[in-house]
């Protein structure tokens, strides 16, 4: 019983935290285009640097 | 990471590209501005100087060709990110200015099918962006937090008194209520900010009840968490609060994005204009340029899949041309070297040369956004209706709401604040409101797709009510050309051989009614010579034996004709009967025509000719018709009077005309459309305009219009009987807080549904 007092604010935390990381995935632009990025699984693989654009990025937040 | 503004960055993109070297995509000095505003520049991690672009691009059709894109923009040294969004169609690029140049980029976009630019309206997208981005952000706090919420009250509602620790009951409490600020705080925030700027302008808007129970939820959760045993007992408030700001949230989101598609054509309809171009000076080298610095004169390239910047003429290239928004045909027009084209109408053949002879205000493109802006920025008689009852309403609902709580603190006082909370939320007439303007949107945003304007929204209601159709006859029913109708030719001549030289020799004459006999007969090269065409009478020749021949009025080439209409005569000089021919002519009636009044007919509509012309000539194309009531000669008070005296029996009058000769008649009339054809556009006060001339539309228009009344008519009943049901089950204390929010959502949420079913 005792651990509740530890873990019921953890989770709260943890909570505030995930609102945090999904506020930082929304503003990054990742819900922007859904379509997209299904669309990657199909392509041919490119040179190395096609990881780099996997990752969203937005001149906003540059 | 520092910013550093274009004009001071020592490795700007535009000094190094010298001039050639980049090929036809390099920069002029002017458009640094331009990529200024589409580019931010600044030093990476690393300390290089990068620039983050944002292109618009072109000839994009759906998510794939964003693959092939950004494969290509990839494979450039100095490109260090792509990333291309199939949605909007722009292009975000990470790159080195120091070891790529902008044009490379260009043509590189160029070589795989597509062409880039830079963006345009940037600011404005990027602000929608946010504004979009942060509802969903929103919604999604309130709604991961409600369900935290509710799984940290839930013990309060099935634990026994005294089953639980009281100092792990209080954490639980105070875990609740941290949860509940981020949904108040963050979330909630549009319907404070609403409440706001209401109040301050002395109004009382609909965000005033929502934003009141919200406080009132919170002000009460957070004194029960704090002292269990005060005024507020034991109950729990803030899972309530946290259920309903998402449920209201939840349908504010999905309707906003249900409204954004049911004025999607609109939307096309107003951003068609590409925003740079490239232009070709008189040495035939390109430059990209803005828009708005193009001048009459101009040469533009028009690649694949863009839009003609203004009103030109085709000077290198034969396409097919996408006129669909403008006229409303969907089939592309076929288009060829010498022809004009329109602005904001797309290029779907092959890249072409255009001279430009009207850009920006003047062109047809920028008449008919007016023309849209006008009529949407326009208020209807409904909504100014609407507009007037809002604020009574809301104050009886408040009025209602400290009503019922004084009167359950009576009966159970534990109860009162819950009931005051349900009846703010519940009678919020969000579904009321939206239920006209929703449907009017909608079917103008799908009437813009066929090319029919609406200039009155209001129009559309009165619309689906017309029962008398009057139509002009030239320039509505009939074209301005004239077709051949009758040929009389004499018993014993050679008729082919007669037609063929009536017709070779009316193409040596422009005459309108010598094009529509070539037009009529396919028309052999004649062999003729001493040509002599006399003004106003007709045309003489010599074929290849000598003798002269003669084409035009019968009085002049000496053949009796009846006066019926018009008639050309075509015999040989001093002949015989037989080389004696006679063509009679009627007005071309307009294609669908025929089709349009006989869906007008099917929809009870009943039609009547009302012209200025003469009788005969009105009566001629009644009778083709079928049209019972045709009134000619009538002057344009004549017509006014007839108008008069068809409102004075009780009909609702539809007019159609051709919106230039008629004007003071088709505002008579109830309702009024108007064919539009060449540029009189801006003049036009009719409250439809058909773009393209197509009569079929007026049917269409009028049973979309129909359609329109019903849904707006069941929207509104589904508005009062969902008020009229919750609010007194509110009174009753019958719907907790979280029921009346989600009711409220699903209630605005099927009004814009069922007004979304227009536009399809």
């Amino acid at each position: 019983m005792e651990s509740l007092y530890l873990l019921l604010p953890l989770s709260v935390l943890l909570v505030l935290a995930l609102i945090g990381v999904f506020g930082w995935a929304v503003n990054a632009g990742q819900f922007d285009d859904l379509d997209r990025e299904g669309w990657r699984v199909l392509e041919e693989n490119r040179s190395e640097t096609a990881g780099t654009a996997r990752t969203p990025f937005d001149p906003d937040q540059a | 990471m520092s910013f550093q503004r274009a004009n001071v960055n020592p490795s700007m993109p535009f000094s190094a590209a010298a001039p050639g070297q980049v090929g036809n995509a390099e920069l002029p000095e002017d458009d640094k501005a331009a990529l200024g505003d589409s580019t931010r520049w600044f030093t990476d991690d690393a300390g290089v100087h990068v620039a983050d672009s944002v292109f618009a691009l072109q000839g994009m059709y759906c998510a794939a060709c964003s693959g092939v894109i950004e494969a290509a923009l990839q494979a450039l040294p100095g490109v260090l990110q792509v990333e291309v969004n199939a949605a909007s169609r722009r292009a975000k690029v990470r790159w080195n200015p120091v070891r790529v140049k902008l044009a490379q980029m260009f043509k590189a976009v160029e070589a795989a099918g597509y062409r880039a630019v830079p963006a345009q309206h940037e600011a404005l997208r990027v602000a929608r962006q946010r504004e979009s981005r942060q509802a969903l952000w929103r919604l999604f706090v309130a709604g991961f937090c409600m369900m935290q919420v509710m799984m940290l009250v839930a013990p309060a509602y099935v634990a026994a008194p005294g089953e639980i620790a009281t100092d792990l009951e209080a954490l639980l409490r105070w875990a609740a209520w941290v949860l509940s600020l981020p949904v108040l705080l963050f979330s909630a925030g549009p319907f404070f900010t609403g409440a706001w700027h209401a109040l301050r302008q002395h109004r009382i808007g609909m965000d005033v009840p929502v934003a009141l129970g919200i406080v009132i939820t919170f002000v009460a959760g957070t004194a029960v968490t704090f002292d269990p045993t005060g005024p507020f007992g034991r109950e729990v408030y803030l899972d309530s609060m946290t259920m309903f700001v998402t449920f209201l949230l939840a349908g504010r989101w999905l309707e906003s994005r249900a409204r954004a598609r049911s004025t999607e054509a609109l939307d096309d309809l107003l951003q068609r204009m590409p925003d740079s171009v490239e232009r070709i000076d008189d040495a035939g080298r390109s430059e990209t340029v803005l828009a708005s610095r193009l001048r009459v004169g101009d040469r533009v390239r028009v690649a694949l899949g863009q839009a003609f910047p203004g009103d030109g003429e085709l000077i290198d290239g034969s396409t097919q041309i996408d006129e669909a928004l403008l006229s409303g045909e969907s089939r592309p027009v076929e288009r060829r070297v010498g022809e004009s084209v329109v602005g904001g109408t797309v290029n779907v053949g092959v890249p072409v040369l255009v001279r430009l002879s009207c850009v920006g205000e003047g062109t047809r493109y920028r008449q008919i956004v007016d023309l849209v802006q006008r009529a949407l920025a326009e208020r209807p008689q409904m909504l100014r209706t609407a507009d007037r009852w809002a604020g009574p309403f809301l104050w009886g609902v408040l009025v209602m709401a400290a009503l019922a709580a004084a009167a359950w603190s009576v009966i159970d006082p534990s109860r009162a604040l819950w009931v005051a909370v349900s009846v703010l939320i519940v009678t919020c007439p969000c579904a009321l409101s939206l239920a006209a303007p929703a449907a009017l949107l909608s079917a103008a945003g799908a009437l813009a797709r066929c090319g029919v304007l609406v200039q009155r929204l209001d129009a559309l209601e009165t619309l689906a009510r017309t029962d008398t159709a009057c139509l002009d006859k030239t320039g509505t029913l009939t074209q301005d050309r004239l077709v051949l109708a009758h040929i009389g030719i004499h018993e014993g001549a050679d008729r082919g051989a007669m037609l063929a030289r009536a017709a070779s020799l009316a193409a040596l004459s422009h005459h309108p009614l010598s094009r529509a006999l070539t037009q009529a007969l396919p028309a052999p090269q004649g062999e003729w010579s001493a040509v002599r065409e006399v003004a106003g009478q007709g045309i003489q020749a010599r074929d290849a034996q000598g003798r002269l021949w003669q084409l035009g009025s019968p009085a002049w080439v000496g053949v009796q004709a009846s006066a019926a209409r018009p008639v050309v005569a075509f015999a040989q000089v001093s002949g015989r009967p037989e080389d004696t021919a006679i063509f009679e002519f009627d007005e071309a009636l307009r294609a669908d025509a025929g089709q349009a009044l006989q869906q007008l007919h099917a929809q009870g509509v009943a039609v009547r000719l009302l012209s200025g012309d003469s009788q005969a000539s009105v009566d001629a194309v009644a009778r083709r018709l079928n049209i019972s009531q045709a009134q000619g000669a009538a002057t344009p008070e004549g017509k006014l009077g007839a108008l008069s005296a068809l409102q004075a029996e009780g009909h609702c009058v539809l007019m159609v005309g051709d919106g230039v000769n008629d004007g003071p008649v088709l505002a008579r009339a109830d309702v009024s459309f108007a064919l539009a054809h060449g540029s009189a556009l801006a003049q036009q006060r009719s409250d439809f305009i058909v773009l393209g001339s197509r009569l079929a539309e007026v049917p269409a228009a009028r049973a979309l219009a129909k359609r329109t009344v019903s849904v707006m008519r069941q929207n509104l009943l589904w508005a009062l009987l969902y008020n009229a049901a919750c609010v007194p089950l509110a009174l009753a204390g019958l719907l907790p807080p979280w029921a009346a929010g989600a009711g409220m959502a699903v209630s605005s949420l099927a009004v814009v549904l069922n007004a979304l079913r227009l536009s399809r």
